[in-house]
């Protein structure tokens, strides 16, 4: 008995499944029983199990080498270029505003305050030439929890890579350097700094340098202030922010003038080169221009970054009362 | 960005991917470079990819949407349909009848694949050189794991026929 020409329909579809191995079991016997009796459909169940085995001997076939290995170096060479361009970046919400935060395959590269909306068009990312910005994964966020550790004060640092290349000149890296060296809890003025990086005369042109850091909270450049006292100044016209992260570290300032500045009585000073941090009414202080000091506002703060209470006006006898 | 992660990468999948290209848009096209823009869409992704995401099929499915785009370009489309006619007229006439005897069945299965449309010649590669499951054939194609099995299967019956010498092959344009 030979099946009609519509059981041979009816099982084409399982036929090439079980000549290719996709069929299940029960499918797989039914074309078995079908092919023993039908000779049309075993000549075509061998020509796909026959084509099977053609192909898969393609599978096996390898690609000249010499192909292969140009392909990888032409690869090769066009990922390092991408590698050196390419930023990954998030955008997060923080007590602060919205926070983008960028790195590169060196190090976090970028971190933004965003005041003109959440999304990258608001960023200076967009915009440096030579970078090509993509959205990033969650090792941006690990950065975003230090961020939200720091602005709780459960963080006094980062331990990030970081990458200046944003940096618009050496200069501006040298200031940063210099920034990233000022301890938590400490401010120095835009003069101290620029006696520290070696052009005591060029405060204003450090000034200029910290407006465009491109790092701000990671290099503290909040931590840099006026001679005066006065915080003068913080990415653009963000005084607020940098009064805010400034008694994050428990330093105080003037609150409700037009010009906020720290209450320079109530901060421990150092000078530059000193072991010894002292009360600001100190003796040993005598006519010393004020420029340079490292101010403290907790002893705690001075003693973590390694320096002494002064043998003269004893400050760990006679704290500053707040 | 986990460079070293990412090295391992192109050291497991480039020589497939470029494999699977040269299949997808013929040896005489760009296989090449479009091999490397794939490892360049994939290395702009990949801190984003879920840590448990499958790598190769993600692979396969950015390769397959550059493919896709390839042929989106009129004139390719053009001049690779001129390529198949031209394949064709010179396999059908009598001076070829000889030369196809002699040759290996492969050579003439993988001319009949470079026949197929896009998708048939995609989702076949993809299945029957490379191993793929038919929910991530799916996935790259933009259809459902079974519109991706019925491509690979009408692939093979066009195969077949094509071996046959019975019926002819689509003479579809690859798109």
């Amino acid at each position: 008995m030979t099946d009609t020409p519509t059981a041979c329909a009816r099982i084409a579809e399982d036929l090439l499944a079980a000549a290719i191995g996709e069929a299940s079991p029960t499918a797989a016997e039914r074309v078995e029983r079908h092919v023993a009796r039908c000779g049309s459909c075993r000549r075509e169940f061998d020509g796909f199990r026959a084509l099977d085995g053609t192909v898969a001997a393609l599978r096996r076939e390898a690609l000249p080498s010499g192909q292969v290995a140009h392909a990888r170096e032409q690869l090769e060479t066009r990922l390092a270029d991408l590698r050196r361009r390419l930023l990954a970046y998030r955008i997060f919400p923080s007590a602060l505003g919205h926070i983008l935060i960028a790195r590169s395959e060196l190090g976090i590269a970028l971190v933004e305050y965003l005041d003109r909306g959440t999304s990258l068009r608001s960023s200076r990312l967009g915009r440096e030439p030579g970078v090509e910005a993509v959205e990033g994964g969650p090792e941006l966020e690990a950065a975003y929890r230090d961020l939200l550790e720091y602005l709780t004060g459960r963080r006094r640092r980062f331990e990030w890579p970081l990458d200046l290349r944003l940096a618009r000149s050496d200069f501006q890296r040298s200031v940063l350097h210099a920034t990233s060296a000022i301890p938590y809890g400490a401010v120095v003025s835009y003069a101290g700094l620029a006696h520290d990086v070696g052009k005591a005369s060029a405060s204003r042109a450090v000034a200029q340098a910290l407006r465009w850091n491109p790092l701000p909270i990671v290099i503290p450049c909040h931590r840099v202030i006026g001679t005066s006292g006065a915080l003068t100044g913080y990415a653009g016209s963000k005084l607020g922010l940098k009064q805010r992260l400034l008694s994050v570290e428990g330093i105080p300032t003037t609150v409700g003038s037009i010009a906020p500045s720290i209450r320079s009585e109530a901060m421990y000073v150092l000078y530059p080169g000193d072991r010894e941090y002292c009360v600001p009414t100190c003796s040993s202080l005598g006519t010393r221009r004020p420029a340079p000091l490292t101010r403290f506002a907790l002893r705690e703060h001075a003693e973590a970054a390694g320096f002494m209470p002064c043998t003269a006006c004893r400050p760990d006898l006679h704290p500053i009362s707040r | 960005m986990s460079q070293g992660v990412f090295d391992t990468v192109v050291l497991a999948h480039h020589e497939e991917i470029f494999r699977y290209l040269r299949r997808a848009i013929g040896a005489g096209g760009d296989a090449e470079d479009l091999s490397q823009e794939t490892f360049l869409r994939a290395y702009r992704a990949f801190g984003a990819l879920p840590r448990d995401a499958n790598v190769r099929a993600w692979l396969f499915s950015i390769a397959t949407n550059l493919a896709k785009n390839y042929f989106r370009s009129e004139t390719r489309r053009r001049r690779a349909y001129g390529e198949v006619r031209a394949t064709m007229r010179e396999s059908t006439g009598p001076a070829a009848e000889a030369e196809l005897q002699s040759r290996e069945t492969g050579a003439l299965v993988e001319n009949i694949v470079q026949r197929l449309p896009l998708k048939q010649r995609l989702a076949f590669t993809q299945r029957k050189i490379h191993g793929l499951e038919y929910d991530a054939i799916g996935q790259s194609l933009g259809c459902s794991a079974e519109s991706a099995r019925a491509h690979v299967f009408q692939a093979l019956r066009k195969i077949r026929q094509g071996l046959d010498g019975h019926g002819r092959v689509s003479e579809e344009p690859p798109r």
